[in-house]
């Protein structure tokens, strides 16, 4: 992802929006804010955006669309080896300081709309389905290499890698005591590495 | 200190309730103190005479229907001999009846108010107990094998957290039958056992007719 100085204004004033959501909660957002982070007036901003529902809806949408293309890369990985990329896609996928951090929080936004709000349900929907072809297609390129045992059940330790890292990425996210993110990374790799046939030393190690 | 409100101790569980409901229906941010009032008969004022604020009617309410999950799901325990017929049964219950979108709000909560926060990690810190203690007790009875029993309840818990968003959101790759078969088998791979109810069945006869 890259946010250069072509950034378009419509970019800035959802960058803004997603910096609030995280950092005050969907909630406490208003238009007269947003606009002067992003550095425009409220009446660009409403030129952009009618409502402020629809720029808050914009903004979740722009920020997953931006963590989907660097997280869930399609048909990328050349040089990689699976256990390489699985270990890239944990870390990836738990809230480290800085960005991810921020964007977990946005995730955690997401769930909490996209529960009710019809218009946000399909976003949702559409992200976790990306989500799991990207995990699916990690484990399938694992087990077509040779590097993960040939009989993985694909679907469901591609379920199973999503809901330890959404349940252990949650406790981590609020600062629960008995699970950090480097406590998280081991409790995922512990258990997806059984299911991939190798050792979960291997799922840990920086690449 | 402004005149009590008009109202008794039965109120409270009712307050809870309905705020609840509430809360579980339209979210906590679109949830006023006046709905909530509302739904329970009663008058704003009276809700904030007892919860003070919105966040504490949220932590509230939250435990109050976490409560009610633990008290059923204690209750169906007790009648279960066997660890694996009640680790299975919490993980039933879990997938079956659990309604996690008040648990997502308290999530959301958390990250911003530090009541909610204590609430989530003393309610969280409950059920990892709950599923630690069948885990212990099966570990004594020579039915599981398998690490610590807390350890192994944290991954089970973080797994049906994990889980049970997918399911919410209806992500089409988990529904609920899903949730529960993902999770026993991750338990029993956990544990080194069996928690299929048709071998249960054929190791205690007349083990679910209870």
């Amino acid at each position: 992802m890259v946010v250069s100085v072509s950034q378009s204004t419509r970019e800035r004033i959802l960058e803004a929006a997603c910096d609030l959501i995280a950092a005050q909660g969907i909630d406490e957002v208003r238009i007269a804010r947003v606009a002067m982070r992003a550095g425009a007036s409220t009446a660009l901003v409403h030129h952009y955006f009618s409502t402020r529902e629809e720029l808050l809806e914009q903004a979740l949408i722009h920020s997953f669309e931006l963590v989907g293309e660097g997280r869930f890369p399609e048909g990328d990985g050349e040089a990689e080896s699976a256990t390489a990329g699985m270990t890239r896609a944990i870390r990836e996928c738990l809230p480290e300081p800085g960005r991810p951090h921020r964007d977990w929080v946005l995730w955690v936004e997401l769930w909490l709309r996209a529960v009710r709000e019809p218009g946000l349900r399909p976003v949702a929907a559409r992200l976790y389905e990306r989500y799991r072809r990207w995990m699916e297609a990690l484990i399938r390129a694992g087990v077509e290499s040779g590097e993960f045992r040939s009989d993985a059940d694909v679907a469901a330790t591609a379920n199973l890698a999503m809901a330890l890292l959404d349940g252990v990425g949650v406790r981590a996210l609020i600062d629960d005591p008995a699970m950090d993110v480097e406590a998280a990374h081991a409790l995922v790799a512990e258990r997806l590495a059984p299911q991939l046939g190798i050792e979960a030393a291997d799922l840990r190690r920086v690449v | 200190m402004s005149p009590r409100p008009q109202i008794d101790h039965i109120r409270k569980p009712q307050l809870l309730a309905a705020a609840a409901e509430v809360i579980g229906e339209r979210g906590f941010g679109s949830t006023r103190v006046a709905d909530v009032a509302e739904r329970a008969g009663t008058s704003p004022p009276a809700v904030i005479y007892w919860f003070g604020s919105k966040d504490e009617l949220l932590t509230s309410a939250l435990t109050f229907d976490e409560d009610r999950f633990d008290g059923a799901v204690t209750e169906r325990l007790a009648g279960l001999e066997h660890p694996r017929d009640r680790l299975r049964a919490l993980i039933e219950a879990c997938a079956a009846e659990y309604d996690c979108r008040l648990w997502i709000e308290l999530w959301g909560r958390a990250l911003r108010d530090q009541g909610a926060a204590v609430a989530r990690q003393r309610l969280d810190d409950r059920w990892r107990d709950r599923i630690a203690e069948v885990v212990r007790a099966g570990q004594e009875l020579g039915e599981f094998a398998g690490e610590d029993g807390i350890d192994v309840a944290t991954i089970i818990a973080s797994l049906l957290d994990g889980l049970a968003v997918q399911a919410t959101l209806d992500d089409r790759g988990i529904t609920p039958e899903r949730m529960r078969d993902l999770a026993l088998s991750a338990a029993e791979l956990l544990l080194g056992c069996e928690l299929a109810p048709q071998d249960r069945d054929a190791i205690a006869p007349g083990g679910g007719t209870r």
